[in-house]
């Protein structure tokens, strides 16, 4: 990629600021609009069409939505996934934001360094890969947290995944992947707060408790949306957790637990590409209401 | 690294102890709690199958449990890790390399001018960053097909380089961190536009672009779905699929497995050598990922 | 890319951008539109009882799991000549549907399938037929001579209105496991009836507590007990339609046998490959009803029993049944495009690797559907001196599988083990739950598009 740097504007008659930007602004996104387009709009464009055709792509309207609901594991499929979602979200936002604060507060940075690594360890385990550990660990007759297992009151693995305890579980494996990666984007957010404001809040007199809530977490308002928005998109788009827990039982626990479970299932058990759409569709239309909810109040779009 | 030491020492008032315990604890706890699990999944790598379920979880096989897994797992459809290894590298970089080049200039764009669209962009990629992938499949592999592309590693990159989510962290990184007076002064100082993003905020975007990188390099490393849909033959497989398919012969997973099939220990041992790429580009990325180098130099 | 300014009018540029952009773009989606109008197939000529493409030279693409790849490669050995393209995937494992998804893509694109595939499951043919995938092999390119030689019933989750879509690679009939030794030590004697079988679980909780006399636990425990007492549970009666009653007499009397075994813990409920049992039970097995891959896979292969101690007997059967039957854990199949361009290729492959010797008779790890081949199979698992008994018991109850349990597109297997599992664990009886497991076996069976009688 080559950016030619020569003489702009100033030789020429200089076009006024805004449109010289307007122009530059384009050129600098002209490469990503073409992948977005390609592989992210045309894509999700096409799925909204599936979700309002049958297979012989005639239009059915909401058909596709109304027979999808009528599945008997839908409503149940619906409230796990709004229970997870509690879990997940309130888990994720205050231990990240907390853990990114503490290790920023700490003194060694080769402490701090090594701690954020070791949060992250996790994050590369990803899908296949985690299933034998989750197998193991939640196993009391193998797991190095029996004793832990046994003081919960569990002494087999069956007991352990007993379908109650499924959002825990789920919450606690989603949390171990997912964590890490976050606490280094808010740990990185909060780097980049500039040190007179720190300083200033500091020779004001403010503790660790108040500087973190009047001053770093305000400061770190857009990063926490974005996390939010992710999160609260990927928890109501759970997968991975059950679905790996559901290997490791062969099948015990975990199945059909949550809604994108049901679209594969539709998609790609029952042949039916099209009821799969229109549960995709209302999960992106729940997503982006969230979003959208988040975005209004915090001024996310803003180029302040 | 971390602000700390740069506060004068002498003025900071005296900490108290409990907040001290309280955060020592804190970090220990959750530092058992990521730490545990790799850590009974390195020692898992150096046991016999009977040694996993019968040994101590915490305890240290012997190397000769490692190497006999090592060869169990090469010997696995001759040496296919190692290759699998190879695949994912090569679908990985590539991508990475792209989304660098385009998802970095375009959030830099959109944090930093103002043009037509630039909010139906901004709204439109955070829409399809929000969309469930599982019919996303179908689509995209029509419309690599139409593109010719099926059975390329194209099929896999072309999808993988597309990164809104690295977009968005650019983005958010430029419109916090780097204030736009700064631009503004380089801009009257006859610098063109890309001369600005060139010769001043690429220098300043170093931890978005390592930040960047690295996430774009991890999700194209763990993706599973994808490859596992696109591509048609076995030997083009990448680490995660290989990971996969090791899972499908163990006995305790698929137990009509036949008498090739992998014992616990040696896909533990394949789990590890899957993670251990995103583990050094952790390292390597996290030297980058240093503070605002503005801190203090313009206030917004 | 390059970047070249400044440009006279950028509001004239601009709008020449959007409009190339739009052009792009419209051009992608009629492209991908038309995509998936599917390949116009020119030249078919209807031949063996379907419409094949026309036939071409080139590369045998074959599908295999990683055990089957013994298989492809011994082809490969013996054949120089053939020119294959062996592909490894997951053989469907666990319900991984994968074969399916990309049978699915591929009708979209028209081009792409496999020429010959493996299947770790019996139940392709529900969907693979539907999808105009799966070639008639009964319509001229398989002879009848052939096809008869199979065991009896072991096409029959192949066939489809009575038309044979897929070949069994093995059988997995199940018969009762036993420890020869330690039966002895005990002073017991093998079971030929149910009721017989139950006695003796009470004995051994009584006189040798600890020791099990079958397992509960996995998801296949209805095939191997409820099947083999004749319960209903699974009636295919038709291409999408299925009879289910699991509260008839035949699945209650085999239920209250279970509970009470269960009960006095003679019967397990962790599961043969649990950890939990590989750790505890792995030396207390006496008796094991389980189909024929138990005696490699769970006995010599995963609990490690030393040879001449695992010996084979048929399964029991109830008290005044006139003719023993038994049930069935899975086997293979394999299925042969109907949009092969080479399907002379295809079709020898696909008759070497289900009845030749060379793989079905001394290197298959399953029991072989092909009963020629079983017998050079059962010969040689003699010859391997493992085993404390002659196999014979497997033989007779290849032909004895009760047909009335059919392999519907949904899995009994994963039924099983969402509704009756957890219930298990939790101390319920399965007698209790067998009006829960109904009620799930219809409701997945009417989700899946089956009719369902009850």
């Amino acid at each position: 990629m080559t950016l030619s740097h020569s003489s702009t504007g100033s030789v020429h008659g200089r076009p006024s600021g805004a449109r010289r930007q307007s122009r530059a602004g384009l050129a600098f996104v002209a490469a990503y609009v073409i992948l977005l387009i390609a592989f992210g709009i045309l894509p999700t464009g096409y799925a909204v069409y599936f979700a309002f055709t049958d297979a012989g792509g005639t239009f059915t309207g909401f058909g596709n939505f109304i027979t999808t609901a009528q599945d008997f594991r839908f409503m149940d499929a619906v409230g796990h996934v709004a229970l997870y979602l509690l879990f997940w979200l309130v888990s994720l936002v205050v231990f990240v934001v907390s853990l990114a604060l503490l290790l920023h507060r700490l003194a060694s940075g080769t402490l701090s360094r090594s701690l954020r690594f070791f949060f992250y360890v996790p994050g590369a385990l990803a899908g296949a890969a985690s299933v034998l550990v989750w197998l193991f660990m939640l196993d009391p007759t193998v797991s190095p947290v029996s004793s832990l297992l046994g003081l919960l009151g569990f002494h087999t693995f069956g007991e352990v995944i007993a379908p109650g305890n499924l959002p825990l579980l789920f919450t606690v494996i989603a949390f171990w992947t997912g964590a890490g990666g976050w606490i280094v984007v808010i740990y990185g957010a909060l780097n980049n707060i500039p040190s007179d404001v720190m300083e200033a809040a500091r020779i004001d007199g403010a503790g660790a408790w108040q500087t973190a809530w009047h001053v770093q977490i305000p400061m770190l308002r857009k990063w926490i949306v974005y996390m939010v928005i992710l999160a609260f998109a990927g928890g109501a788009q759970l997968f991975v957790e059950p679905q790996l827990l559901s290997l490791a039982s062969v099948g015990v626990a975990g199945r059909d637990y949550a809604l994108n479970q049901l679209t594969y299932d539709f998609a790609f058990q029952m042949n039916n590409v099209n009821g799969a759409a229109a549960v995709s569709v209302e999960l992106l239309v729940v997503s982006v209401s969230a979003a959208a909810v988040f975005v209004a109040r915090s001024g996310f779009f803003d180029a302040d | 690294m971390s602000p700390a030491p740069r506060q004068a020492s002498g003025r900071r008032r005296p900490r108290r102890l409990v907040p001290r315990l309280l955060t020592g604890s804190v970090l220990l706890v959750f530092l058992v709690f990521f730490v545990l699990p790799v850590l009974w999944l390195v020692l898992a790598a150096t046991k016999t199958d009977q040694q996993l379920v019968h040994g101590s979880p915490l305890s240290f096989g012997s190397w000769h449990a490692f190497k006999h897994n090592w060869d169990g797992l090469t010997a696995f459809q001759d040496n296919a890790v190692l290759q699998w290894l190879g695949n994912s590298t090569l679908y990985a970089v590539i991508s990475l390399v792209i989304t660098l080049c385009v998802a970095v200039p375009a959030g830099y764009g959109l944090a930093m001018t103002e043009f037509r669209g630039r909010h139906t962009l901004l709204v439109s990629t955070l829409v399809v960053m929000l969309m469930p992938t599982a019919t996303l499949v179908v689509p995209l592999f029509l419309e690599i097909n139409a593109a010719h592309l099926i059975g390329t590693m194209w099929s896999i990159i072309l999808p993988y380089s597309f990164y809104p989510f690295g977009v968005y962290l650019t983005y958010i990184y430029f419109t916090t961190a780097v204030p736009k007076d700064l631009l503004a002064a380089a801009r009257m100082d006859g610098c063109s536009e890309f001369g600005v993003f060139r010769y001043i905020a690429l220098p300043l975007a170093t931890p978005v672009i390592a930040l960047v990188g690295f996430f774009s390099f991890v999700a194209n490393w763990t993706n599973y779905f994808l490859p596992y849909v696109m591509l048609p033959e076995s030997d083009q497989m990448p680490i995660q699929v290989g990971v996969g398919s090791l899972l499908s012969n163990v006995p305790s997973f698929n137990p009509a497995v036949g008498p090739l099939a992998i014992e616990r220990p040696q896909l533990a041992l394949a789990t590890l050598l899957a993670i251990t790429p995103v583990l050094i580009v952790f390292l390597f990325a996290q030297r980058f990922l240093v503070s605002g180098m503005l801190a203090g130099a313009t206030k917004e | 890319m390059t970047v070249n300014k400044p440009s006279p009018s950028p509001k004239r540029t601009l709008g020449k951008k959007r409009a190339a952009l739009l052009a792009g773009c419209a051009a992608t989606v009629s492209l991908a539109l038309t995509a998936c109008g599917g390949g116009g197939t020119g030249g078919t000529t209807t031949k063996d009882g379907f419409a094949q493409a026309p036939q071409k030279d080139g590369a045998l693409t074959v599908w295999v799991d990683a055990t089957r790849m013994d298989a492809a490669k011994l082809y490969q050995q013996l054949h120089p000549e053939a020119k294959l393209d062996i592909v490894s995937y997951d053989g469907d494992a666990n319900g991984s549907n994968y074969l399916q998804t990309k049978v699915q893509l591929f009708n979209r694109t028209g081009k792409g399938w496999p020429d010959v595939v493996f299947s770790s499951q019996n139940n392709e043919a529900s969907w693979a037929v539907d999808a105009g995938f799966a070639a008639p092999l009964n319509k001229g390119l398989v002879p009848g001579s052939t096809l008869g030689q199979f065991s009896k019933g072991a096409n029959d989750v192949c066939t489809v209105n009575g038309t044979v879509y897929c070949l069994r690679n093995d059988l997995s009939q199940a018969v009762l496991w036993y420890n020869a030794p330690l039966l002895k030590r005990f002073g017991y004697s093998v079971p030929a009836t149910w009721e017989e079988y139950q006695q003796l679980g009470e004995k051994v909780a009584k006189e040798h507590p600890g020791y099990l006399v079958g397992d509960a636990g996995d998801s296949f425990t209805p095939e191997i007990y409820l099947w083999a007492s004749k319960c209903g549970a699974n009636h295919i009666t038709g291409p999408k339609a299925v009879s289910v009653n699991t509260t008839s007499e035949a699945c209650t009397k085999m239920a209250k046998l279970l509970d009470v075994l269960i009960k006095n813990k003679s019967m397990s409920i962790s599961g043969v490959f649990s950890t939990d049992f590989g750790k505890n039970q792995a030396d207390k097995v006496l008796l094991m009803p389980g189909p024929a891959w138990y005696g490699g896979a769970v006995f010599r292969d995963t609990l490690k029993v030393p040879a001449k101690q695992i010996a084979a007997a048929p399964i029991p059967q109830w008290q005044g049944d006139s003719a023993p039957s038994t049930g069935n854990v899975g086997g293979g199949t394999w299925l042969l495009s109907q949009h092969s361009t080479h399907i002379k290729a295809a079709t020898d492959f696909l008759k070497w690797v289900t009845t030749d010797n060379a793989y079905q008779g001394e290197k298959a790890p399953g029991f072989p559907a092909y009963a020629p081949a079983a017998e050079a199979w059962l010969k040689g698992q003699a010859a391997s001196g493992y085993f404390a008994s002659d196999l014979s018991a497997l033989t007779t109850a290849s032909s004895q599988v009760w047909p009335e349990w059919g392999s519907g597109q949904f899995s009994q297997e994963a039924i099983w083990a969402a509704t009756v599992k957890p219930g298990l664990t939790q101390g319920k009886s399965i007698v209790s739950m067998l009006p829960a497991w109904q009620d799930s076996i219809v409701k997945y069976a009417k989700s899946n598009g089956y009719k369902v009688s009850q």
